[in-house]
């Protein structure tokens, strides 16, 4: 009687899981397997493909297509990532662990800035980058130097403003987080001798790698996956990342691409899913702490 | 090696314009290689003015010398001192022996191996140079504390600052370590500065022990001192445990009538009272003897309320026998008799509270009139 009741509830909870298994998967699964069929429409949509009908070539072709765009926005989102968590962790220090009068307004300001929304700064920041700042011709010298091009000033700005926006959120995150260490620690060091920049490099940097992990991974989703700035700074020229590149894929075919489009959407998705794997252990670790 | 003075140190913090005076006016002369125990209630003020001392808060009046030289002002790196935390403080990330090194690293530009050479040597000296590998975390807490003051002493400073070092210890570990940082301090005569709440540790451990309550200083003296001659009523009742009993009384005809007893005074301790009318009789619980019948003047008739056996000790709590229902009544009182006193709940007897050992206050001032005769070789061992 109890033992078969403790069946019953297995039972039901492994349904359970297997649901939400195949719930997340199978959107995964259909358009893995119509990436890698000749024609997407001859079978059902989650059925893999037949012996004659299996290709990689709209694999071949996305990944031609996307090339620059992965370049790109790895240039992009690499840098934008550890400065704005860098820079992030570093105002949440002087906010949190030094004291000093007046920092509850200046992280009042912080905390504002993440709740601007990115619809109602594109005009200004667009006019911005074009009319004020023009870094392309400030710059103009530099892209005479080999490896760099115009394109790369287009970048520079679009890295300064991800920069800008990712900085209020991590400061939070790091601010809630370094609010928890032990303030006699800080004191203990300051015993020792160390000025506040030490106290930074050798005890509190340190300490922050699991919430470097999670701003990490986060700012880089964000700002690998970011669209609309993207588009309304550079536009699709020789400098659009990945995600501006994805839009016109497929669309000046013939066909209805849904194999390229697929294969496309995997490329520019992959860079996220390595971040995940690469610090999902300390991510855990920043989360729960 | 340093003489450390507190001359009239006074803190206060300023919460909406409401000034909390959490320190005032604080004058301590502490000679070079001493041990000196602040000891008083939570909220005494004793950890801010430790704090002020390493630096760590700023002075709001009066000044700090150690050695003659003002360091009031001074950064909390420039003032050679060196802290031990109630909660150890050790940095998690560095092992046992980075740790001990970094202080050196930061305030001084001594070569690495020199420093490595004096982090061993201290290690050793502490006993925990198999530890100097490992992370804090990997360590039970005696462990890290060990750390805690071998972090403290590899630095050499010309003053040790402790807050509650051992309060979150076991209780046999915090006996142990009690001992321990006494020998250590008295080899090492670095003049030193102990913050506590406990008692015990302030009476055992400190050359002098300096009384605080509500941010002022009631006493500095040596611990036999301020157990036997208490300056005021504060002291008497915050050192000893069981505390001493206190009873309101008047002074009228050369006797003290309190609502439960009268006791007749001798001449010499009438002279100490200086005509005070309403005063406060104080008596130790060990002072008071149990007999068997009230024979003498100072024998009360009283009924056994509670025994508390400790093993060496009972703590007796005794009811006076009135014979009205007066205000007084069912008030109890403490005695600690030896451990072998048969004695039991509901027993009648005598309690004699001896004229020598008797504690006199004043009433609105709770400064002492009158202390106890005191024995010169006597010996205390608290608890």
């Amino acid at each position: 009687m109890n033992t078969s009741d403790l069946d019953g509830r297995r039972v039901g909870l492994y349904a359970v899981l297997f649901g939400l298994v195949a719930f997340y998967l199978l959107p995964l699964e259909i358009g893995l397997v119509t990436s890698l069929k000749t024609d997407p429409l001859a079978s059902l949509p989650f059925a893999p493909p037949a012996a004659g009908s299996f290709t990689l070539e709209e694999w071949g072709r996305a990944f031609t297509a996307l090339k620059s765009g992965l370049v790109n926005s790895l240039l992009l989102a690499v840098p934008a990532t550890i400065l704005s968590a860098g820079l992030g962790s570093m105002a949440a220090y002087g906010l949190t662990t030094l004291q000093w009068r007046g920092q509850v307004g200046v992280f009042t300001l912080f905390i504002a800035g993440i709740f601007i929304p990115y619809q109602a700064v594109l005009l200004p920041v667009s006019r911005f980058w074009a009319t004020y700042a023009p870094l392309e011709e400030w710059l103009a010298v530099l892209w005479l130097l080999p490896g760099l091009e115009a394109y790369h000033g287009e970048l520079l700005s679009l890295i300064i403003t991800h920069v800008a926006y990712g900085i209020p959120i991590c400061t939070l995150l790091f601010r809630t987080y370094y609010k928890e260490l032990s303030g006699e620690m800080v004191e203990a060091a300051k015993l020792d001798g160390a000025t506040a920049y030490t106290i930074y490099r050798r005890v509190i940097l340190p300490l922050s790698v699991p919430m470097f992990a999670v701003t990490l991974i986060y700012q880089f989703t964000q700002i690998w996956n970011d669209l609309l700035f993207a588009l309304v700074i550079m536009g699709p020229g020789d400098g659009a990342p990945v995600t501006v590149g994805l839009t016109n894929i497929g669309s000046s075919l013939t066909n209805l691409g849904f194999g390229v489009k697929m294969a496309g959407a995997f490329i520019a998705a992959l860079p996220t899913m390595v971040v995940y794997v690469l610090f999902g252990e300390q991510f855990a670790e920043g989360v729960a702490s | 090696m340093a003489e450390l003075v507190l001359d009239g140190v006074t803190k206060h913090f300023d919460d909406d314009g409401d000034r909390i005076v959490a320190v005032d006016d604080a004058s301590i002369d502490i000679e070079d290689g001493e041990f000196l125990v602040l000891v008083g209630p939570s909220g005494c003020g004793k950890s801010t003015t430790l704090r002020m001392v390493a630096g760590l808060e700023t002075v709001s009046g009066g000044e700090l010398r150690l050695d003659g030289t003002d360091i009031s002002d001074r950064a909390p790196a420039d003032r050679d001192v060196a802290m031990v935390f109630q909660s150890y403080a050790l940095y998690p990330h560095m092992t046992v022996r980075e740790n001990m090194a970094f202080g050196l690293e930061e305030s001084t530009d001594m070569a690495d191996d020199v420093i490595d050479e004096r982090v061993s040597e201290t290690a050793e000296m502490m006993g925990i140079e198999e530890l100097l590998e490992r992370k804090p975390r990997e360590l039970s807490g005696g462990q890290q504390q060990r750390v805690a003051l071998g972090r403290a002493i590899v630095r050499d400073p010309e003053v040790f600052l402790m807050d509650e070092p051992l309060s979150n210890l076991d209780a046999k570990l915090r006996s142990t370590m009690r001992t321990e940082l006494q020998r250590l301090q008295e080899n090492l005569g670095v003049t030193t500065v102990y913050v506590t709440h406990d008692q015990t540790e302030a009476m055992t451990m400190g050359d002098r022990i300096a009384i605080l309550n509500d941010g002022r200083l009631q006493q500095v003296a040596t611990p036999l001192e301020a157990y036997h001659a208490p300056a005021n009523e504060f002291v008497a009742g915050f050192l000893g445990e069981p505390s001493m009993n206190f009873f309101d009384a008047s002074v009228e005809d050369g006797s003290l009538i309190t609502d439960q007893f009268t006791y007749p005074l001798s001449e010499d301790t009438l002279d100490d009272l200086g005509g005070a009318d309403d005063v406060r009789l104080g008596v130790r619980p060990e002072d008071i003897e149990l007999v068997e019948k009230p024979v003498g003047d100072h024998d009360y008739a009283v009924t056994v309320d509670v025994v508390e056996p400790l093993g060496d000790e009972n703590n007796v709590y005794l009811e006076f026998d009135l014979d009205t229902e007066g205000e007084g009544a069912g008030r109890t009182f403490t005695a600690a008799v030896d451990g072998t006193h048969p004695v039991a709940a509901g027993d009648e007897l005598g309690a004699r509270i001896p004229e020598s050992a008797i504690h006199i206050f004043d009433v609105d001032s709770g400064v002492a009139l009158h202390n106890r005769e005191r024995d010169p070789d006597e010996q205390v061992i608290p608890q």
